[in-house]
């Protein structure tokens, strides 16, 4: 990655960040909210090779697991997987397109979410609850805020959107 | 002629994600202290401005769009109040009377719950509340409506407290009224999150929408937090004990707000929370 385009994906990535922090407390049930961390991550993974998104799953997840260690490592570990994933992902088979984006993103939530899930030992129908109607909705909203992101910093991102 | 570092390049990433993944799953099998030291130790240096930040944000969204609210809980609570220096010299003069000892006043520390974006988030939750504000392990987290959890990791202006959606989740009970004691945890294999009340003797019944309330026995909770309200019979050991299932009286995934209640777990918080309508 060039320089110039490290910075903007910087400023991109602080953005989120901010986002994350500041404005999702203020939207609807926290459950259903996008989550622009991973938001970021996606974005990041899909213009960086596999290894160095792997990284930044790893220590993204990291964040989330010391902010919400119901089990520590298990955000880590799926983060780990979904970073490395959308690399390869991008790099096989990803086509500059506003439905496929948000596909992808909306894939990225939920895989996350069942490889957490997993990994926390849940079980049975609340497992089942969560992702069928939570982790759509969460999908959702954070595809939402991914087209949003990138028909924004749509040249700073240097991709060429088709709708 | 780029194929050789190329492929180079492939099998480092490989190598670098099979290093994450191992370090992810080592963290996951590690010992739990050493896992909540070092999450401890990340919220407390690079996560710091974040918090500050969903902190502030929760506050500003609570003084918005909850001042309607919490000035109706205001004024109900005043009128409530009204009538309280009265009870209090018949409750004094009624103690003096039996030669009881004065109540222990309730202390606690209000905190501001910061919901995180994980599918997990709920089994424990991140308060903005640490040991500098008073708040020590073991210390009962109660909303409004009742019983939310215990901390379990404090820092200095945060702490962690899991709550009774976590499986490890135990706290010794008691139904209002009848005085059936069983021990509540996390019901397993309902879609959304309920509780069942265990180890029922089974000479006991306990009614369609009785009250459960902490018992205070185990040293952690005082005596009285409402934990749920009886929904029914979930499975019963013919002859030796039946398990309730209880709809719990407050949804961690909800709070907004939580007080840490500190001092001791002698306390008894009978009356302290207002009757519900069964």
């Amino acid at each position: 990655m060039p320089q110039r385009s490290r910075g903007k994906m910087a400023f991109i990535l602080l953005l989120l960040l901010l986002l994350q922090f500041y404005l999702r407390p203020r939207l609807w049930d926290s459950r259903a909210a996008p989550d622009f961390i991973l938001l970021g991550l996606l974005i990041y993974a899909t213009r960086a090779r596999p290894g160095a998104a792997a990284v930044a799953g790893f220590f993204t997840g990291l964040m989330m697991d010391s902010l919400g260690p119901s089990r520590f490592g298990a955000a880590a570990l799926a983060t780990t997987m979904v970073g490395y994933l959308a690399a390869w992902g991008r790099a096989v088979f990803f086509a500059d397109n506003l439905l496929v984006h948000a596909g992808f993103i909306w894939g990225g939530v939920w895989l996350r979410d069942f490889i957490v899930l997993l990994a926390s030992g849940a079980t049975g129908r609340a497992l089942l609850w969560q992702l069928a109607v939570w982790s759509p909705l969460q999908g959702l909203t954070t595809a939402v805020a991914g087209v949003l992101i990138l028909v924004m910093f749509r040249d700073w991102l240097a991709i060429r959107l088709e709708a | 002629m780029n194929e050789q570092p190329d492929r180079a390049r492939s099998r480092s990433d490989t190598v670098v994600f099979l290093a994450c993944l191992l370090l992810s799953t080592g963290m996951l099998f590690a010992p739990p202290a050493r896992t909540a030291r070092l999450a401890s130790a990340i919220r407390n240096s690079v996560l710091v401005p974040l918090i500050w930040m969903q902190q502030a944000a929760e506050e500003g969204k609570a003084s918005r769009s909850r001042l309607a609210l919490i000035q109706a809980q205001r004024d109900s609570i005043a009128l409530l109040a009204q009538g309280l220096p009265a009870l209090r010299d018949e409750n004094d003069q009624l103690r003096r009377l039996l030669g009881v000892g004065q109540r222990k006043p309730l202390e606690f520390v209000a905190a501001e719950v910061l919901h995180q974006s994980s599918p997990t988030d709920g089994l424990t939750l991140l308060l903005s509340a640490g040991s500098a504000e008073g708040v020590a392990r073991f210390s009962p987290v109660v909303a409004p409506e009742g019983l939310l959890g215990v901390i379990s990791s404090v820092d200095r202006h945060t702490s962690i407290a899991t709550t009774w959606a976590h499986p490890e989740f135990r706290a010794s009970a008691y139904t209002d009224g009848g005085g059936v004691f069983g021990i509540v945890a996390p019901a397993a294999g309902a879609t959304e999150p309920l509780l069942e009340l265990r180890g029922v003797p089974y000479r006991d019944t306990i009614p369609a929408g009785t009250l459960v309330l902490t018992s205070g026995l185990g040293g952690v909770y005082p005596k009285g937090i409402p934990v749920g309200r009886v929904l029914g019979v979930v499975r019963e050991l013919t002859g030796w004990e039946r398990t309730y299932l209880v709809l719990p009286a407050a949804n961690p995934a909800h709070a907004a707000h939580a007080l840490v209640l500190l001092g001791s777990a002698e306390l008894s918080l009978e009356g302290a929370f207002p009757d519900e309508a069964p």
